[in-house]
């Protein structure tokens, strides 16, 4: 999955559009980005790639750039 | 009207899935205004029907932080509608089933039909928060008349 794809990906999980989200998007701009918007994260990326965030990839998770490193660790980012 | 709205386990496998049923009478007083002339079972309780019953198959199994609670619900879908007095069929599948959070696919039919169609996402709420020594009186039926389904306390 290329950058773009991934940002698009993500905007579709905070029910944003693609436009509105960029790498440097922090949670604090995201509305849906709240405890719930966490958990479908964490969900999302779990049954749509089979990745399990650990507890230290949550608490450090801050902006859409940080989501696309978890993506990129697990080789899900070219 | 108490918010009960599951009357009874038919099948269930925790955790994995289940499938209870619900009768609402025309006796209930929502059916007055939902709708004058026109009973029929709103889309939220028919969502909340199917809540409920896979909540049940999420806290029988014992091994969440907390009870079920409903946190989001997916692109449901009423296709039919279901008039007081009918028997509603609760199915529920759980997709995922993690310590903080669980998905399920549920469906409710009626004379074989599906009416209604969602997806939903549960968070767990600790039990904490609830009154101290309460117990599901749905699921303690089902167990007592299924004691072997019972999960043993850890």
């Amino acid at each position: 999955m290329t950058q773009t794809e991934s940002v698009a990906w993500i905007a579709q999980v905070f029910e944003m559009t693609p436009d509105q989200l960029t790498p440097d998007t922090h949670r604090d701009n995201v509305p849906a980005w709240d405890s719930l918007g966490v958990l479908t994260l964490m969900a999302s990326l779990d049954s749509d790639f089979g990745i399990v965030m650990t507890d230290e990839d949550i608490q450090a998770v801050k902006t859409v750039c940080d989501i696309l490193d978890v993506m990129r660790r697990h080789g899900k980012l070219g | 009207m108490r918010f009960i709205l599951v009357d009874r386990i038919l099948e269930l496998e925790p955790g994995k899935r289940i499938t209870a049923i619900k009768v609402l009478p025309v006796s209930e007083e929502l059916f007055r205004d939902h709708f004058p002339g026109f009973p029929v079972v709103p889309g939220v309780i028919l969502t909340e029907m199917m809540a409920q019953a896979a909540g049940r198959c999420l806290d029988a199994e014992g091994t969440h932080p907390g009870r079920a609670m409903l946190g989001k619900i997916n692109g449901a879908i009423f296709r039919e509608w279901v008039k007081p007095d009918q028997e509603i069929l609760l199915h529920a599948t759980i997709t995922q089933n993690r310590p903080a959070y669980a998905t399920a696919e549920c469906c409710a039919e009626v004379e074989g039909k599906t009416v209604c169609s969602a997806g939903l996402f549960f968070v767990f709420v600790p039990y904490e928060r609830f009154a101290a020594g309460h117990q599901d009186e749905v699921l303690l039926a089902y167990w007592k008349t299924h004691p072997d389904a019972r999960p043993k306390p850890i």
